[in-house]
């Protein structure tokens, strides 16, 4: 139990980090795909936790990348809304049998297509608040659907790369 | 009573989403249209910390575009200097000044984090309230203006820079004086727009926008940028004119924060002409 806590802290560290100190200062595009590989933290939390948990996460994540954006409340807000469709989503896709104990939202432990609609999901939702937001004024509307579509396609790819760095071949099974 | 209960906590989730929604809403509109009471910007401590460690690491790859660009200024300063003139007599005339008296005072900062590829643009400067900076300061580099003082902390300073749609800087065509606004619609890091400036006046491309001063912010005449192209027939009464920033926003390395030494006065006397 400790442990997995400790994992997700040092998780949250680490991607906070690669995003403020790396990720932040790419410019591909023109700015037009902006990754923000942050939320693989909180699409890697565990099935187990309850809705509120998962709410509270998700906006205090939300407000530690705001601390270092300089946007208040704008990552916030799309964490939020990511961690409210979770809540839906996980039910909306679960497996026939359900959710086995020991199963855990990963590319490892629920396969391809899951976790493609559940990622691929999530991550839009959060890219299109954040990008809305951030487009302050509704002029632009196009060009703000283009970076929300690139984007998510850019964070999702650098969500499965770092699945598939980090997946551990499995034990038990051949 | 009871069914409201057990109705509040069927929908409890909801109810919390909500919350946290209206919390990060109000963040984001207090911190847009007034920019005090912000504890969360990158200007407090532990954020400031980090990214000055980022730039630790980063300054090296670019000392050299950094030396060029200070020996540039260099020139230029000595251009200006008195060695760069010959005395037309032979004897010097000593003016004790009692025309011209210091408006404005400049400090040196290094930018510690900075992003121009945004939709909204902020920097992140070394020097804070220690160091007497203050919100609402303007910030300029070499070549042109950047950006104003947003938040500060003890050791750091927060500043939206001018690639952001909602900071309007008060602007002026160098040498004839007809005024506008800076405001950064193109979307593109290297260029913005001048609003405000009517069909009549007469504007080429080439032309030199320089900041207007008067707003306490920034002194006059602090170049903006280079008109690119002018669009005579844009609707409404106002041409639609584009300029490339002088200043490359992409590049900031060492910045100047300005202090205007009689905003107080200038302020309180518009207040009182102002007030009802």
């Amino acid at each position: 139990m400790i442990a997995s806590v400790l994992a997700h802290l040092l998780r949250f560290t680490v991607l906070i980090l690669i995003q403020v100190l790396v990720l932040d200062h790419l410019d591909v595009a023109n700015g037009q795909m902006v990754p923000y590989l942050y939320v693989l933290f909180l699409l890697m939390l565990p099935f187990d936790l309850p809705a509120w948990a998962l709410l509270l996460i998700g906006a205090a994540t939300g407000l530690t990348m705001d601390a270092f954006a300089s946007t208040p409340g704008m990552h916030m807000g799309a964490c939020t809304v990511m961690m409210f469709l979770r809540i839906f989503l996980v039910d909306l896709i679960a497996p026939r049998e359900g959710y086995e104990f020991g199963m855990k939202p990963t590319l490892a432990s629920m396969g391809m297509a899951w976790y493609l609609t559940y990622a691929g999901a999530l991550i839009m939702g959060h890219h299109a608040w954040l990008f809305l937001i951030e487009m302050y004024r509704f002029d632009n509307f196009l060009s703000t659907m283009g970076r929300i579509l690139l984007s998510t396609v850019f964070t999702l790819v650098l969500c499965l790369l770092a699945e598939f760095l980090t997946a551990r071949p499995k034990r038990g099974r051949a | 009573m009871r069914d409201l209960f057990r109705f509040l906590f069927r929908v409890r989730n909801v109810l919390l989403f909500a919350a946290l929604m209206t919390v990060s809403l109000l963040l984001l509109y207090n911190g847009n249209m007034h920019h005090r009471a912000r504890a969360i910007t990158s200007s407090n401590a532990l954020v400031g910390t980090i990214y000055s460690w980022r730039k630790e690491i980063t300054d090296y790859a670019n000392l050299k575009e950094v030396n060029r660009r200070l020996a540039e200024e260099n020139a230029s300063w000595r251009n200006r200097s008195v060695d760069a003139y010959t005395p037309l007599e032979n004897t010097f005339v000593r003016i004790n000044d009692t025309i011209h008296r210091q408006q404005y005072t400049y400090l040196t900062a290094k930018v510690v984090n900075s992003t121009w590829h945004k939709q909204m643009n902020f920097l992140t400067l070394d020097k804070g309230a220690t160091s007497d900076v203050q919100e609402d300061m303007g910030v300029i580099g070499a070549q042109g203006i950047i950006g104003v003082v947003r938040a500060v902390s003890p050791h750091f300073a927060s500043v939206k820079s001018v690639l952001s749609p909602d900071l309007e800087v008060s602007v002026q065509l160098r040498g004839s004086a007809h005024f506008g606004l800076l405001r950064w619609d193109t979307s593109d890091p290297l260029t913005a727009s001048v609003v405000d400036i009517a069909k009549h006046v007469r504007v080429a491309p080439g032309d030199t926008i320089e900041t207007r001063g008067g707003d306490g912010i920034f002194p006059r005449g602090i170049p903006v940028g280079v008109i690119t192209e002018v669009e005579p027939d844009a609707p409404g009464i106002y041409l639609g004119i584009t300029t490339r920033l002088t200043e490359d926003m992409t590049r900031n390395g060492f910045v100047y924060i300005v202090r205007d030494l009689v905003k107080l006065e200038r302020d309180s006397i518009q207040q009182a002409h102002s007030a009802p």
